[in-house]
């Protein structure tokens, strides 16, 4: 069967779907009184690095803790490659690689000890465990570490680790829940860097967080949850061409206000630390055909330069929509 | 399904030797937590001092109890046994209770102690089953109290050594208190899965243990005083029993000493067998019942000798009720004093183990997963 990777209509049939993704159809959860999943809809492809977005309390690991088959739905599916985690419990979680927020690690075993009763809880054959963890040890630059008691580690080498954990196995589908939470701006890269390698070794991959620059960087799509409800889906590219919003500074600001009235542009005065005039461009050739006349008009730009990412627009404006 | 991706199956072995293999993974994880936490061996350390004291103590107090005998001139019973067998029963009495104390400090945090850490869930994703988690955890706590029962060993061989005692006594001893120490464990754990935090399980555990020590004698106590009934007995009359005669020079025959005759009367009686499976529960019964001793064909004026024995019989005595113990019970003359021979401790272990058994079922439900209900405020990782 050849499966539609291209990813163009994801939200259009979940049912259809079974190119080694994970997809949920209308999945809803309570806890009490609390709906805190509601007919949520989800899917991540293979191959592709899918964020999920959405402010604190919105459900996010909630729908992750669902899909890495640890809580079932009230109502809704959700497949793996195809499969019903309720079913076929051994495949699903064998396919399932899951990095909780919470760190959860054993402080008293090394990180070589972790990884291989993490093989063995996978059921691995024996003979590759040692060599496997070596692999994933080298993987994460933990190879120095690996025979220190977890305790030791830094919260970047424990969130290396912990990645570590939840790739051993080898899943098809990796589910990271703020893999980037705690993580220096070194860090952040190499996580990003990791993240695409494994997305092009074919793994679908989940990473939810609410830290938008850097998404934008790495994700293929996203999709924004808020209030327990799926509220939109929508690729990198399509936020990028809605538009986003650019600050410009000026060594004077009323030139460069007035040179943008006369433009016929709408924008708003930024109160920051120094004053900056924000305004929505489509697309990048809208950005610097303005820069040139700006400059050709004589205003003296001190800066010009996206002032959010992408997807952090979105969000922005679904927050706005919300109050 | 196109999905080539997971290649690493697991080997197809018997489908039980894969769930014990889960097992025995499960353990070697928390025994090697265990082991590297100082204050178990702490603990350890402890516990092998205190024993070592209390040993010391008794046989010390013991000594000067018969130095003093021997400097009033010699009264006092002679001599038949060492102090093996009172050195035996305090160091067991002991042993007994520091691990009654220390078991819930081992198992009661087990799972939800994990589920605070975020590591509980680490293991739910995996391929191991609720059951394999469980049982796991179960047998690391257990094992790890039993090492507390290795470190007494000593002192209880010291008991069978000064003479008394045999082998054997230490033997059973050693069993029952483990499985004493593995029923507290199961205890432990199952509340443990099922409590939201560890230092409630811990309070509960520790409830649990105080409701089986001493809510047994309580509810025994208060559940005989329900038990008021009736017994058809007749007249027992004493062979050669005078109050006015001197004692006879005659050996304590086993056999009843009285005679029954007359007609069956309603006389009022109390049915501690009723009751008596709470006593069972107890256990100090169950771990004193479970020790033989001999069934002695003299003996001091019907008082027995030792501890253990005194517990066995009496436990034994309230299970048998008035039907087996009251003079002349429907007509038939009873056998006197520690001839109770029907064993209580199967049904007081038995009681334990339903109760350890429920609670670990009730634990194993709430481990599954996907799942499906959670306790309030319960988070699952």
């Amino acid at each position: 069967m050849t499966a539609n990777q291209d990813g163009t209509d994801v939200t259009a049939e979940p049912e259809q779907h079974d190119d080694g993704g994970i997809t949920a159809t209308a999945v809803s959860r309570s806890f009490g009184q609390v709906h805190a999943v509601e007919l949520m809809d989800f899917h991540a492809p293979a191959g592709k690095v899918t964020a999920l977005i959405g402010p604190n309390g919105a459900g996010k690991t909630t729908l992750l803790l669902m899909l890495a088959s640890l809580l079932a739905p009230v109502s809704g599916t959700i497949t793996v490659g195809g499969l019903d985690p309720q079913h076929h419990r051994a495949q699903v979680r064998s396919r399932i690689g899951w990095m909780p927020d919470t760190l959860g690690v054993w402080e008293s075993l090394t990180a070589r000890e972790i990884l291989t009763q993490m093989a063995r809880f996978y059921q691995l054959p024996k003979d590759g465990i040692a060599q496997r963890v070596t692999e994933m040890l080298d993987r994460v630059r933990l190879t120095d570490l690996a025979d220190q008691p977890a305790r030791v580690l830094s919260r970047g080498q424990q969130q290396r680790l912990s990645l570590a954990r939840a790739l051993i196995h080898d899943p098809s589908v990796l589910l990271l829940d703020e893999p980037a939470s705690g993580l220096d701006p070194g860090s952040r890269v190499e996580l990003r860097v990791m993240l695409r390698q494994l997305a092009v070794e074919g793994k679908a991959v989940v990473v939810s967080s609410h830290v938008l620059s850097e998404l934008d960087e790495i994700a293929d799509a996203a999709v924004f949850v808020n209030r327990g409800r799926t509220v939109r889906h929508q690729t990198t590219d399509e936020a990028a061409a809605a538009g986003r919003r650019y600050a410009i500074t000026a060594a004077d600001t009323k030139a460069l206000a007035a040179k943008l009235t006369e433009l016929g542009l709408t924008f708003r005065i930024e109160d920051g630390r120094r004053p900056a005039i924000s305004l929505l461009l489509l697309n990048d050739d809208d950005a610097a055909r303005l820069l040139r006349d700006l400059v050709l008009a004589g205003v003296v730009v001190t800066s010009f330069a996206p002032a959010s990412g992408a997807l952090e627009e979105t969000y922005m404006n679904l927050e706005g929509e919300r109050r | 399904m196109s999905q080539p991706t997971v290649t690493m199956q697991p080997p197809v072995h018997g489908r039980a030797a894969g769930y014990f293999a889960g097992i025995r993974d499960v353990v070697v994880l928390e025994l090697k937590q265990r082991l590297r936490s100082r204050g178990w061996y702490i603990m350890l350390a402890i516990w092998f001092i205190l024993t070592g004291l209390v040993t010391w103590l008794t046989w010390a107090s013991w000594s000067a109890q018969r130095e003093a005998q021997r400097a009033y001139g010699g009264f006092g019973p002679a001599e038949t046994a060492g102090p093996g067998s009172m050195i035996f029963e305090v160091v067991l009495a002991f042993v007994l209770l520091f691990a009654l104390l220390v078991a819930p400090a081992l198992s009661a945090n087990a799972v939800n102690g994990d589920r605070a850490g975020g590591t509980l869930a680490i293991l739910q994703v995996t391929l191991l089953r609720p059951g394999q988690i469980l049982w796991g955890k179960f047998l690391a706590a257990w094992f790890a109290a039993l090492a507390f029962l290795v470190a007494s060993t000593p002192f209880l061989v010291i008991g069978v050594a000064l003479g008394g005692m045999t082998p054997g006594h230490v033997v059973v001893a050693l069993l029952m208190l483990a499985v004493e120490v593995g029923v507290v464990c199961a205890i432990g754990v199952g509340i443990s899965a099922l409590a939201n935090r560890p230092l409630f399980s811990i309070v509960v555990t520790y409830l649990a243990v105080a409701g089986l020590v001493f809510g047994s004698l309580i509810s025994f106590g208060l559940g005989t005083g329900l038990s008021q009934g009736t017994i058809m007995a007749n007249q027992s009359q004493y062979r050669g029993y005078s109050p006015y005669e001197p004692l006879q020079e005659q050996p304590m025959p086993m056999e009843p000493e009285y005679t029954c005759s007359g007609p069956l009367v309603a006389q009022p009686a109390v049915h501690t067998e009723r009751v008596a499976w709470m006593l069972a529960m107890n256990p100090y019964v169950v771990v004193a019942d479970a020790i033989p001793y001999p069934v002695r064909a003299t003996t001091n004026f019907g008082s027995p000798q030792g501890a253990i024995e005194s517990i066995s019989q009496a436990a034994r005595y309230a299970m048998a009720g008035p039907e087996g113990t009251h003079p002349c019970a429907n007509g038939e003359a009873k056998p006197r004093y520690l001839a109770q021979e029907t064993p209580l401790w199967p049904l007081g272990l038995g009681l334990q183990l339903l109760l350890a058994g429920l609670l670990l079922w009730l634990g194993w439900r709430s481990l599954r997963t996907p799942a499906h209900r959670l306790a309030r405020g319960t988070r699952i990782a």
